[in-house]
């Protein structure tokens, strides 16, 4: 077991075990930090910076992030001191300013009485350049098939050389994970379209439900799963279902489901082609 | 695609996916930018996502996605050389060359940039040609100096 760790947050003791951040300390005591680019399934990147607290104790005094600062013995942590919210404050500013639609940024700067910005540049760009869909797509899914271009003001997220993404499987997680919506999914019929901003990043055709008949997930995804899951030497597919009639035969027939196990398992005994 | 140069190139990396920005430097230099396809032959040959090269690439302007001239002129821009009249010699050089600043000329023989302080500030304004750097420069040798890099 991780060794457990003492400190002190907002004035409050608690125990910690050794290696957790001073965020995730802070929320198993119910501690609210405001976060935007922190995603419990993501390692952190501090990168918006909204996460700042006073640290002291067995630190040297100072202002830093706590989505990425460990937990230390003796640690003592402010997270609302009026230095703290005057910072947090223009740093929503400065979001706004660069997002005043986005939805997220709006309600979280209101929490701390900013309504408006100064920076704002005539443009509205929901994208707080988080770098949440980037890590999820290369650290979780393993595709990498979007990324960071350019520096300062024309930083931007998108995929190799601005094109239709040759290794996008269409899983929409980057979409998911967004907490602006600046990546967007979009089926229509059995056609998938991922924008990312407003460029189409990748275009897929579903494939259908073996059971329903409903187009439900491209191609690629559906492989990739079946590589990842079932069948990591890549042989024949176990089954095209969709999640519906998945949960379906959930409830109706486990008989069914394991037929169709038994189906698969002496599928995969043969190499395919 | 050159594929005989990349692998040359790639052949001095032993250390392959370490030596990213080695190996860009040198396709650079071969090619004068970083073309697309060689790239993505870097990519499966040293096993990293193009994405990630594709940001390396953009990331560094030392780094160029789109061809550079033979000559590459760089303008310093830097507080000491801004103070220097930098500007003046980017202007001169834009008009004689006929391009702006980020462009390379049609024949491929020069290409103009700006760059922040090349730690010369003693020779400002300061102007660097492919390896050479011209300190002291005014407006009116600026003829004479792209005279030597004319084919
Ligand atoms: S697109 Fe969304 S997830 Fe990606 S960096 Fe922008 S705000 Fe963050
Ligand atoms: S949540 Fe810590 S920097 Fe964004
Ligand atoms: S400012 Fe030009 S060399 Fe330093």
């Amino acid at each position: 077991m991780a060794k457990t760790v003492n400190l002190i947050i907002n004035g409050k003791k608690i125990k910690s075990s050794a290696g957790s951040t001073v965020l995730e300390a802070a929320q198993k005591e119910g501690i609210y930090i405001p976060t935007l680019c922190h995603h419990n399934a993501l390692d952190p990147e501090g990168t918006c910076r909204l996460c700042i607290a006073e640290f002291s104790g067995s630190i040297r005094n100072s202002i830093r992030i706590s989505c990425i600062q460990e937990v230390k013995e003796d640690l003592v942590v402010e997270t609302e001191t009026e230095r703290i919210n005057k910072s947090r404050r223009l740093i929503l500013e400065l979001l706004l300013g660069r997002a005043p639609e986005a939805s997220a940024v709006i309600d979280l700067a209101a929490k701390y009485g900013v309504t408006k910005s100064r920076f704002l540049t005539g443009e509205s760009n929901d994208c707080i350049l988080c770098g949440r869909c980037v890590r999820v797509c290369r650290d979780k899914i393993g595709v990498h098939a979007l990324c960071f271009v350019n520096r300062g003001p024309a930083r931007k997220i998108t995929t190799a050389f601005e094109r239709l993404s040759e290794y996008c499987i269409g899983c929409g997680a980057c979409a998911n994970v967004c907490p602006t919506g600046a990546i967007k999914v979009e089926d229509k019929g059995d056609q998938r379209k991922i924008f990312t901003w407003e460029q189409v990043t990748a275009r897929f055709t579903l494939e259908q439900c073996e059971h329903c008949g409903k187009p439900f997930a491209p191609k690629r995804y559906l492989e990739l799963i079946n590589k990842k899951a079932y069948n990591p030497k890549g042989l024949e597919f176990v089954d095209y279902i969709c999640p519906d009639c998945f949960k379906q035969h959930d409830r109706l027939s486990d008989k069914r489901r394991e037929g169709a196990l038994r189906k698969a398992v002496n599928k995969w005994s043969v190499p395919r082609g | 695609m050159d594929l005989k140069a990349v692998n040359e190139i790639l052949s001095h990396f032993p250390q392959g996916r370490g030596n990213l920005i080695g190996i860009l430097h040198e396709v650079q230099n071969h090619f004068s930018y970083l073309p697309e396809a060689e790239l993505r032959h870097i990519s499966k040959k040293i096993d990293i996502p193009i994405t990630q090269i594709y940001s390396v690439a953009n990331f560094y302007n030392r780094f160029s996605l789109t061809p550079k001239g033979h000559n590459q002129i760089c303008v310093c821009m830097g507080t000491a050389c801004h103070v220097k009249g930098s500007e003046k010699i980017m202007n001169e050089l834009q008009e004689k060359l006929q391009i702006q600043k980020g462009q390379t000329t049609h024949d491929l023989q020069f290409s103009l940039d700006e760059v922040r302080c090349i730690g010369a500030c003693g020779l400002a304004p300061a102007v660097v040609i492919n390896e050479d750097t011209h300190g002291l420069v005014k407006p009116k040798m600026v003829g004479k100096i792209l005279s030597k890099y004319k084919p």
